[in-house]
């Protein structure tokens, strides 16, 4: 049937390409290439928001820009690749005898040629996009590092401890002023962890002898939950904590009344 | 082109035997879940703290609970004190595993302790936190930390946070005893106490390095429950 | 009745070397020889070491009970293979001799029946069948270790089991099923089905080849005795410096993964050798058929991947005897070289399976689909830069480490590139689909399924290569879903298919039809629900590998669970159909599909030396279709 179509080719590549959309099964592929592109949009501009916890700065903010929009942006592909699949599965041949040959492609020069640039530029997309954010984070880091609040993580099993050098605490819980830049030089006192405030959207493995350091801006008040996502061994499922990002009043009557002093 | 050869086998056999061999390998995969499930999980006794009258924290009436526990270096000096538990390894222990505590309470707990001790690896757990006033009682003198080079053990309770619960977080540093004193059998006695939420499930361990040998001393006993760590379920009603 | 079975290797002569000691060995005389090894090395270092004990306090101590552990299983894998005669023929060469030619036809198993699958049997034939059951047997003990997991991680505050036996489930779970799928193709159809494809008589080294099935065996038990010697606490990636810290069941681990390097590099190098110099006649470079290509690929990406884990673990087991401190910070060590040694295989690694998976489903295609094989260069060149990039993007799973964090930016390029030639893979795949009419048989629908994982696993690594979302995502449940989405909705799809398309060829009959299809659904809707709930739990930010989670993640863990037990279904049914249809299925016509390679045009049984008279080849074998 399609065989016999391209039999009789139109003359003018405008002809062509109209004959091509009314074969029917680039009518059927391209419906399905519409409706797998809208789930795999919904999916990710629906469900990602829903599922991520409260976006409590910056960090957390372009890790869910870049789950939705990669999801969108591949939608297209990921809709072209489905369409086909599941025009040809729709199309199968039942019996206990092959089905008669199909059309002997063995290639076609622009299609691989479309496909390989248009995943380079894909490509490109997700590395441009990503080392902008890098970049992004680390400028914000260097213009911040004056009027940062410092933290002391130390990771020991099962638990975690926060020192405010400035500050003059120790604590076990993790609270901060809201809008304040916030430096913390995270270590372990034995095995290998990973400090993971949640709602902050950062992360970073305390290591025993050295110091490894990540900087965020808490941006909304609210609670955080502090997890260890290195696994650390016995409890390593209760290697958690709690905290607050607080107005900057509620966190001096904190560090006061932990005994600190306010810097 | 060749087509297949009928089986000889009639389908009502071969669903039998499918359905046989599903029941089969469901039963092979529990059974192994639920021996493992045995031999390991909840085998430890459970300890309920017994409420005694009530107490008054911060000018709230709340139920007081008392629950003991002991730590002894090993189960000779165990069975000296008349405690018989029998151990895989030769290890400290923690006498009981798992507390069960009164929602809402004061509890207050009583420790035993046995063992000789040395340096922590993160000084915060020499403090006493968590408890009424940040404070214990050690053989009667209030204390509400210790040097962090004099602790034989500690007893840490916290849990996962995030959860519905409330958040629940205790740290008792255990004073060592003297080689000389653990000779003759002696003990320190500490006593604490706090006050609980609702109902929720933590967990308590030991900060107190005792894993022989291997890195950071939080291998061995560390390192494998029921030692050195247990759980705790606070409870309604 | 099965008459085809057993009647024409019984028809010829069976071969009786005289008072050959190769006769009375096999794999019982091996167990026996191996347990008496284990023993005196026991007993001999234990006492030799009597001196140390564990107890003083000197940080250096050696520790006894690792360097008595780890040297009794070396000496049972050492002596099994003693036991079972892998060393007769090494031992005749050092003292000048070979093996007569009797000997050699012996060991080659012909006309021995079932017994030759229990002895050092050459024939390539008997391996892939002895591959393909220690397969299944190490997906059947990991998927029961993955149905405890979910048990546990039901609900919250489960407590199924304590977080001893939890961590060791999630570690023992993820390293025997790595093991697994890394020869779930290659050790099977590599070694079955791979030699005839190429026209050959047998694999270049026989007896390596019997090697290499046979230390693989030895690690088995060494892997389950870590259950018995206390688990291990470390996840499958045995970080360090916690895996110093491990208990007795380190050691398990340790020897397990030096003795299955070993198995590897023999395989690699003796199938890679195989495909080099022993195609027929015909067979150039560009008429080899698709699978042979991806599996050498796959094989000889992974010769220089796993020494680095080797060495890793000979690491590990020096620091946990001799405190050599490779690993310890405080004695100028780092657990960042472990990371990076792990790493620099681990990445590599995926590809070793994913490779042959994606491989075996475009020979599936051209002939379901009957047409040719859509651009075979495309196909090739995907393999190709996969397997070169791969050895370039290691320290993607260290971005967070705080290793070098200047090299996020490099490592983030070179992993987004691989984007590019797994794109060339699903192009081969759709193309070759396009304007077709699939036969709708088992190995297809393996292929449908593929696609749709291998899309979700592969889209997600591209969120988990950017730097700043990974900064999240990073040591979640989201990471657990998207390698389960590659190598189990991949992998493991393909090598499924693969199994159903070769099944025929390797046991005679089919593989039961309407079995393979409720399995089949089964396990992948309940794979999708399954780890489309645990993206679920990871987004929530719910951390991997921890025995207990706060309220706020029981929906997506109560949808997880419900999917594995439906996944756990499936696999038995799948199981029952393998082994009834073994026996039982209907007998299977020599090309039940029509298939143009040339393993469709041996019979069954296969013939000891697979041709009487090597093909010659004049084209690829996808010369399907009409038209052009
Ligand atoms: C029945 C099917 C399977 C189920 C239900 C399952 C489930 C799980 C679960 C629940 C975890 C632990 C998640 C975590 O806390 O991080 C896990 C880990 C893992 N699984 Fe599976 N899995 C299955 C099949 C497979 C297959 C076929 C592979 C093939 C390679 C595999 C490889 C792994 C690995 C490498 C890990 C990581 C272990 C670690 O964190 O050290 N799984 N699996
Ligand atoms: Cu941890
Ligand atoms: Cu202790
Ligand atoms: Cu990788």
């Amino acid at each position: 049937m399609a065989d016999h179509i391209e039999q009789q080719l139109a003359p003018t590549p405008g002809e062509r390409t109209a004959i091509f959309f009314k074969r029917t099964d680039v009518v059927r592929t391209s419906l399905l290439f519409i409706f797998w592109t809208a789930v795999f949009v919904v999916l990710g501009v629906v469900f990602y928001p829903k599922w991520m916890p409260l976006v409590m700065s910056t960090e957390l903010k372009s890790a869910e820009a870049i789950m939705v929009w990669f999801t969108v942006i591949s939608a297209p592909i990921a809709g072209l690749v489905l369409a086909i699949t599941s025009n040809a599965f729709l199309n199968m041949h039942r019996g206990d005898t092959p089905p008669p040959d199909g059309p002997a492609v063995r290639t076609n020069g622009p299609v691989v040629a479309v496909w390989t640039i248009t995943s380079l530029l894909f490509a490109l997309v997700a590395i441009i996009w990503g080392l902008t954010e890098m970049n992004g984070q680390a400028v914000a880091a260097a213009r911040d590092a004056k009027s940062a609040i410092t933290v002391e993580v130390t990771g020991s099993q099962w638990l975690w401890t926060f020192n405010y050098p400035a500050q003059g605490i120790e604590t076990h819980e993790l609270n901060l002023p809201v809008g304040v830049p916030v430096v913390f030089d995270v270590k372990s006192a034995d095995v290998n962890h990973s400090f993971w405030p949640v709602q902050l959207g950062v992360k970073v493995d305390a290591n025993a002898q050295v110091t490894t350091v990540i900087h965020t801006t808490p941006t909304k008040i609210g609670a955080i939950d502090v997890k260890c996502a290195e696994l650390c061994g016995l409890y390593h499922a209760y290697m958690e904590t709690n905290g607050a990002v607080m107005s900057k009043d509620d966190f001096n009557a904190w560090v006061t009344a932990q005994g600190g002093h306010n810097a | 082109m060749e087509t297949p050869t009928q089986s000889e086998v009639s389908g009502g056999k071969r669903l039998v035997s499918a359905i046989a061999f599903l029941v089969l390998g469901v039963a092979v995969v529990s059974t192994v879940g639920f021996t493992l499930h045995s031999v390991s999980a909840d085998s430890q006794k459970k300890s309920y703290a017994t409420v005694n009258g009530t107490a008054d924290v911060n000018g709230a009436t709340l139920k007081h609970a008392f629950v003991s526990e002991s730590v002894f270096p090993d189960d000779a000096t165990a069975r000296a004190n008349h405690v018989n538990r029998t151990n895989t390894h030769p290890w400290p222990f923690y006498t009981e595993e798992h507390l069960v505590l009164p929602a809402h309470s004061l509890v207050t707990m009583t420790l035993k302790v046995y063992d000789g001790g040395e340096k922590l690896n993160t000084n915060y757990f020499a403090k006493v936190l968590g408890t009424v006033d940040n404070t214990m009682l050690v053989d009667g003198q209030q204390v509400s930390s210790l040097a962090p080079d004099a602790v034989q053990h500690t007893f840490t309770i916290h849990g996962l946070p995030t959860s519905t619960q409330d958040s629940l977080f205790v740290n008792i540093p255990l004073p060592k005893m003297s080689d000389a004193e653990m000779e003759k059998n002696g003990f320190h006695t500490v006593v604490f106490s706090f006050v609980t939420g609702g109902a929720g499930e933590y967990v308590w361990n030991c900060e107190y390095p005792c894993g022989d040998g291997t890195y950071a001393k939080f291998g061995a006993v560390m390192g494998q429950n029921g030692y050195m760590s247990g759980k705790v379920s606070v409870v309604n009603g | 009745m099965s008459t085809l079975d057993m009647t024409s290797t019984h028809s010829r002569p069976v071969p009786h070397p005289k008072r050959s000691l190769i006769t009375r060995l096999h794999m019982g005389t091996g167990v026996v020889v191996g347990i008496i090894f284990a023993a005196l090395a026991y007993y001999a270092l234990k006492s030799s070491l009597l001196t140390y004990t564990d107890k003083v306090a000197d940080p250096l101590t050696p520790h006894t009970d690792n360097i008595v552990l780890l040297g009794s299983m070396f000496a049972w894998s050492i002596g099994f293979l003693v036991g079972i005669g892998a060393f007769i023929g090494p031992w005749r060469w050092m003292i000048g001799k070979d093996l007569t030619d009797e000997e050699i036809l012996y060991m080659a198993g012909d006309g021995q029946g079932i017994k030759r699958y229990f002895k050092y049997c050459t024939d390539h034939k008997v391996v892939g069948i002895q591959y393909l059951v220690g397969v299944m047997t190490l997906l059947g003990v990991g998927g029961t270790m993955a149905m405890m997991i979910r048990t546990n991680l039901a609900r919250p505050g489960g407590h199924f089991v304590t977080a001893t036996v939890y961590n060791s489930l999630v570690g023992l779970h993820g390293i025997t099923m790595i093991i697994a799928m890394i020869i779930v193709a290659t050790g099977p159809f590599g070694n079955y089905i791979m030699p005839i494809m190429i026209g050959a008589y047998d694999m270049a080294f026989p007896r390596l080849n019997a090697l290499s099935w046979w230390v693989l065996f030895t690690a088995i038990p060494v892997l389950c005795s870590a259950w018995f010697l206390g688990g291990i606490p470390t996840g499958w990636t045995a970080y360090a410096p916690l895996s110093v810290q491990a208990g007795p069941g380190m050691n398990a681990f340790v020897a397990t993964i030096i003795i299955f390097a070993v198995s590897t590099a023999v395989a690699g190098m003796n199938i890679t050798t195989t495909v080099v110099a022993m195609r027929t006649k015909g067979m150039k470079w560009n008429r080899v058929p698709i699978f042979v290509i991806g599996s050498t690929i796959s094989v000889a990406l992974a010769i220089p991947a796993f020494p680095t884990f080797m060495l890793a673990m000979v690491q590990t087991g020096l620091d946990r005897t001799f405190n050599t401190g490779f690993f310890d910070a405080n004695m100028g060590g780092s657990g960042w070289l472990y990371a990076n040694l792990f790493w620099i295989m681990g990445h590599p690694e995926v590809y070793v399976i994913l490779i042959p998976g994606v491989a075996a489903l475009m020979e599936i295609v051209p002939v379901f689909v009957r047409k040719p094989l859509f651009s075979y260069n495309a196909a090739i060149m995907g393999f190709a830069g996969i397997a070169g990039l791969s050895v370039l993007v290691w320290a993607h799973h260290m971005y967070i480490a705080g290793w070098a964090p200047s090299l996020n930016g490099p490592f983030m390029v070179t992993t987004e590139m691989i984007s590019i030639p797994t794109g060339l893979l699903f192009l081969v795949l759709i193309g070759t689909l396009w304007r077709g009419k699939p036969w709708m048989k088992l190995p297809m629908l393996s292929v449908f399924a593929f696609i749709w994982d291998f899309l979700i696993g592969g889209i997600t690594g591209i969120y988990l290569s950017d730097v700043p979302a990974d900064g999240y995502l990073h040591g979640s449940m989201y990471v657990t879903a998207h390698f389960h989405f590659t190598l189990m909705g991949a992998a493991l799809t393909g090598a499924i298919g693969g199994l159903a398309y070769w099944y025929p060829k390797m046991t005679g009959r089919m593989l039961n039809e309407r079995a393979g299809y409720i399995s089949f659904w089964f396990v992948q809707i309940g794979f999708n629900v399954l780890f489309l709930g645990m993206f679920m739990a990871g987004a929530e930010g719910q951390p991997r590998r921890v025995m207990d989670y706060a309220a706020v993640f029981a929906h997506s863990n109560m949808i997880s669970t419900i999917g594995a037990y439906g996944v756990g279904i499936g696999m038995i049914i799948l199981l029952w159909a393998v082994i009834h249809s073994w026996t039982k299925g209907t007998i299977a016509p020599m090309n039940p599909w029509g298939a143009k390679t040339l393993e469709w045009t041996v019979p069954y049984p296969v013939p000891l030396t697979n041709f009487d008279e090597l093909p010659v080849i004049t084209s690829d074998p996808y010369g399907y279709g009409k038209g052009k």
